[in-house]
């Protein structure tokens, strides 16, 4: 029961909440706005993580240069996929973008000397022997925690200061995302959710609109891997896997999809799931091994998304009437 | 009963005249070993008022499509305003002031009234990403949308349902919201596929009333699919059958009565029916 | 020559694996218009079930994989009753679908590894005998899964083709519509489906348990999306284009290690061909090999 008092836990919850409101915010955008159902968003988080990896350990970048190649990328990965793949229709996208971001995630589990593969980035070949590419941005991450310990004490620690980074980042997106979906562009986007043709018949360009929403939906992902490439470090293939733009649908289901206000409980929600599956001990935690927990972490993901679309497909604050209409 | 084609005698008249909105050659389409439109030739003079008509499954609507660049010709030329369009992309079309509406009026449910009408105003600096950051441009941009909008809407009648979403508008309601929805989209000719089916005929004689005072300030062109026959004899000035994917008669509207073939093609559509 | 004759062979047995899974995965489609994102898991539950009945309760190998089929099918047709009819009858839209079918397969790899552990297991079959085939080396165990396979393939594509609810299924994926009100029973057909699915799902885990030598709880979902490209190249909506599809999207990814395609493609990266050849199919052919669209793509 402790774990739940110590703040150390709530301030992971809260790091990680920011970086998957944003990621869940790129998907909202594709799908809230675009209906566009974008199953590898995750191959966005993992370009730009393990640009950033690369080329800081192994070229000596500066990570400021290369976190924003790292969100450049992740965007055009994001084009090349609606350039080759938006015509198709919903079902065979989503199979597609699946593909997408397991080509990627295969391409950099086997190019053991660029990514160090298996490994992860620590085994990423690298003449001045270190394999941390977060020297940079840790100086302001430090800088943060210093002037918060007089007010915190131990508690300002490295995760504090993420969250002095990240949710600015969040807040911003978030009222960005939300004049966006305010524009006539948006409209028109919410138009050929429903029907392409009247769209076109009034002059639109259906496919620029739907490539711009996966773009822009792209860019965020990028921006969360950014962060969470910084978050955690270091990064490994498997924290690229499928599952993990499940994370992001849950929290915009959980959310309502087409509206922006309830991904900050929603992602808090899933930073509470994920944090409590693999820090707290209580009983039955207590029984579990780690990657046990891991699993457990897997299939109460899936229960949520499961009860959610059965029971309340629009969220907690999304509206049952537009559901209707898919 | 002559029986001189009236395409021919018909098409002396029309050759002569230079100001050819709409320029048909001879357009066909085909796939899966069906040709919906076959060898398809007519013009359109600017300002005029044409309807086609023709039995069930006569190819009137994919000839729309052709023309609109939804669906692409396999052979043919389609001129507007003296460019070829017949490769270019259908929202492009619309762009240039080919307007079409939908059989069965297809608006927006999830969209408010009135922002189905907004949503067809050509120019639209917000429909652009750059836009994004011109908030003072679209705010202007979008309160004169609005305006023009709530002006037609008051024109059919629609006013009260501005703010409502657009799916609780009856039958009627919706064949008014995409006729008007189309006269904002900037036409120079549009196209309209079954645009009185299932209204009421007061307001047939009301939208009617509509269509030709727009004829005459906006100097507007009409080509009209429309199966009940008094409002096409009485509003066009021509009138093209079609039956079978081809262009069975063109001229007057009398004229259209007693041609043999158009008799033809409606009784023996019945009798393939029954 | 030799390498050519063992990936040929590989490809064989490789592709008969994916053609029992992707038949599954097809027939769903087609009649149900479900995306099996948990097809997959359905695999690794065939493959350990079989793993505990035939090692840890040291019963009879084939007795256990018919009992795991068994489970297979009443998993399927509980998960039919439970979720999937509640979902259609509220027209549940496409995204639905999906997310509750992956729902599932995040839901179905932890109570795997919840009954039977999260080790690496193997069966009770010799993996180590090979045989010597003009220079090429074939495993006891490709060739029985080869056998077997293809046996259980030749008995769906006949099943399919001749037995009442193989027909009435290929005519209720054609046009839902015309069968209900010609007297096909759609709830038989749709029974049928699931437990087809479900029989085949655990079967091809069986053979992919063997063929592999050794497995754990990824062995299936990590394979889903070569399901997918086996369905999609032998053309969506077509059970007999499954099959064979699936054969030769394991002669393509097997084959692709030949040094004539630029140097052959290294082993691990079998799975990007795979990949590779369902975005060029969804791009390129979307219709399939057999050349029609069942659906719209």
């Amino acid at each position: 029961m402790s774990a739940f008092l110590q703040p150390g836990f709530w301030v992971f919850v809260l790091a990680l909440a920011g970086i998957y409101g944003i990621f869940a915010l790129g998907l909202q955008i594709q799908y809230g706005v675009g209906g566009i159902m974008n199953f590898g968003h995750v191959g966005m988080m993992a370009v730009s993580g393990y640009t950033i990896a690369v080329l800081v350990i192994k070229y000596q970048w500066s990570f400021w240069w290369a976190a924003l190649l790292g969100v450049t990328l992740a965007a055009l990965l994001g084009a090349l996929l609606g350039l080759t793949t938006l015509r198709l229709s919903g079902d065979y996208f989503a199979i597609a973008s699946i593909a997408f971001a397991e080509i990627t995630r295969y391409w950099i589990l086997n190019t053991d000397s660029v990514t160090g593969g298996t490994q992860g980035t620590l085994a990423i070949p690298n003449p001045l022997g270190f394999g941390g590419y977060t020297d940079q941005p840790d100086r302001i991450l430090y800088w943060i925690s210093d002037r918060l310990y007089p007010v915190l004490g131990d508690e300002a620690s490295r995760d504090m200061s993420m969250i002095f980074i990240v949710w600015p980042f969040l807040f911003l997106f978030i009222w960005l995302s939300s004049r966006l979906q305010q524009t006539s562009w948006a409209r028109v986007l919410r138009a050929t959710r429903e029907d392409d043709d009247v769209a076109r018949s009034l002059g639109k360009n259906v496919f620029r609109f739907r490539l711009q929403a996966l773009v822009i939906g792209a860019v965020f992902g990028g921006i969360a891997g950014v962060f969470w490439a910084l978050q955690f470090a270091l990064l490994a293939p498997e924290d690229f896997l499928r599952i993990v733009t499940f994370y992001g649908w849950m929290i915009l289901i959980l959310a309502g999809a087409t509206r922006v206000k309830g991904l900050l409980v929603a992602a808090i929600f899933f930073g509470f799931l994920y944090g409590a599956t693999r820090f707290l001990e209580f009983w039955p935690l207590s029984l579990l091994s780690s990657p046990e927990r891991a699993y457990l972490r897997v299939f109460l993901i899936g229960l949520v998304i499961v009860l959610l679309m059965i029971k309340r497909p629009q969220g907690l604050f999304g509206k049952r009437e537009e559901m209707v209409l898919e | 009963m002559t029986k001189q084609p009236f395409t021919e005698k018909f098409a002396s008249h029309m050759t002569s005249s230079d100001s050819k909105l709409l320029d048909i050659k001879d357009i066909s389409v085909s796939f899966g070993g069906i040709k919906p439109v076959q060898n398809v030739s007519f013009s359109i003079k600017e300002n005029t008022f044409t309807s086609v008509i023709g039995p069930n499954g006569a190819g009137k609507t994919t000839l729309f499509n052709l023309i609109s660049g939804m669906n692409k010709t396999t052979s043919g030329e389609i001129i507007f305003r003296g460019e070829p369009i017949q490769a270019i992309h259908a929202h492009k079309i619309a762009q240039k002031g080919l307007i079409r509406t939908f059989q069965g009026a297809k608006i927006i449910r999830r969209l408010t009234v009135v922002e189905n009408l907004m949503m067809a105003v050509q120019g639209n600096p917000g429909d652009n990403l750059i836009g994004f950051l011109k908030p003072k441009a679209r705010k202007n941009f979008e309160k004169l949308a609005r305006d023009e909008a709530l002006r037609r809407l008051d024109q059919v009648g629609l006013s009260k349902f501005a703010d409502e979403y657009a799916g609780i508008l009856s039958g009627g309601q919706r064949k008014l919201l995409d006729l008007s929805r189309a006269l904002m989209a900037n036409p120079k000719l549009l196209l309209l596929d079954e645009p009185f089916a299932g209204v009421n005929p007061t307001l047939v004689e009301k939208l009617l009333t509509v269509l030709a005072e727009l004829r005459k300030d906006q100097y507007l062109t009409f080509l009209l699919i429309e199966h009940d026959l008094e409002t096409v004899m009485n509003i066009s000035d021509r009138v093209i059958v079609m039956a079978d994917g081809k262009i069975i008669a063109d001229g007057l509207p009398n004229s259209i009565y007693e041609n043999e073939l158009v008799v033809d093609a409606y009784l023996g559509s019945r009798r393939k029916e029954s | 020559m030799s390498d050519l004759i063992q990936y040929l062979f590989n490809g064989l047995v490789v592709g008969s694996i994916f053609a029992i899974a992707a038949v599954g995965i097809s027939l769903l489609y087609s009649v149900l218009r479900l995306v099996n994102f948990a097809a997959g898991d359905f695999l690794t539950l065939g493959a350990f079930i079989t793993y505990f009945l035939s090692v840890t309760m040291e019963l009879n190998f084939f007795l256990a994989v018919f009992i795991s089929m068994l489970a297979g099918m009443g998993i399927s047709w509980f998960l039919e009753l439970v979720l999937w009819r509640n979902l259609r009858r509220n027209k549940a839209g496409t995204l639905a679908l999906f997310l509750v079918a992956t729902g599932v397969a995040l839901m179905l790899r932890p109570i795997i590894q919840y009954f039977f552990g999260t080790e690496t297991r193997k069966f009770n079959i010799d993996i180590l005998k090979t045989y010597e085939f003009f220079g090429a080396r074939i495993a006891h165990t490709q060739l029985l899964v080869l056998i077997f396979a293809s046996a259980s393939i030749i008995t769906i594509a006949l099943f399919i083709s001749k037995a009442r609810i193989g027909k009435d299924m290929r005519a209720y994926a054609n046009n839902p519509g015309l069968a209900a009100v010609s007297g096909i029973n759609v709830d038989r057909v749709v029974l049928a489906t699931w437990l087809i699915s479900g029989a085949l799902g655990s079967l091809a885990g069986v053979f992919l348990g063997l063929v592999q030598g050794q497995f754990n709880n990824a062995m299936g979902e990590s394979l889903l999306l070569s399901f997918f490209a086996a369905v999609v190249l032998g053309t969506i909506g077509d059970a007999y284009g499954a099959l064979v599809g699936g054969f030769l999207l394991g002669l393509f990814t097997e084959l692709s290690q030949l040094s004539i395609f630029f140097g052959g493609v290294p082993s691990n990266y079998k799975p990007v061909v795979a990949f590779t050849v369902l975005v060029l199919v969804l791009l390129f052919k979307p219709e399939g090999i057999f050349g029609y669209r069942a659906r719209k793509v």
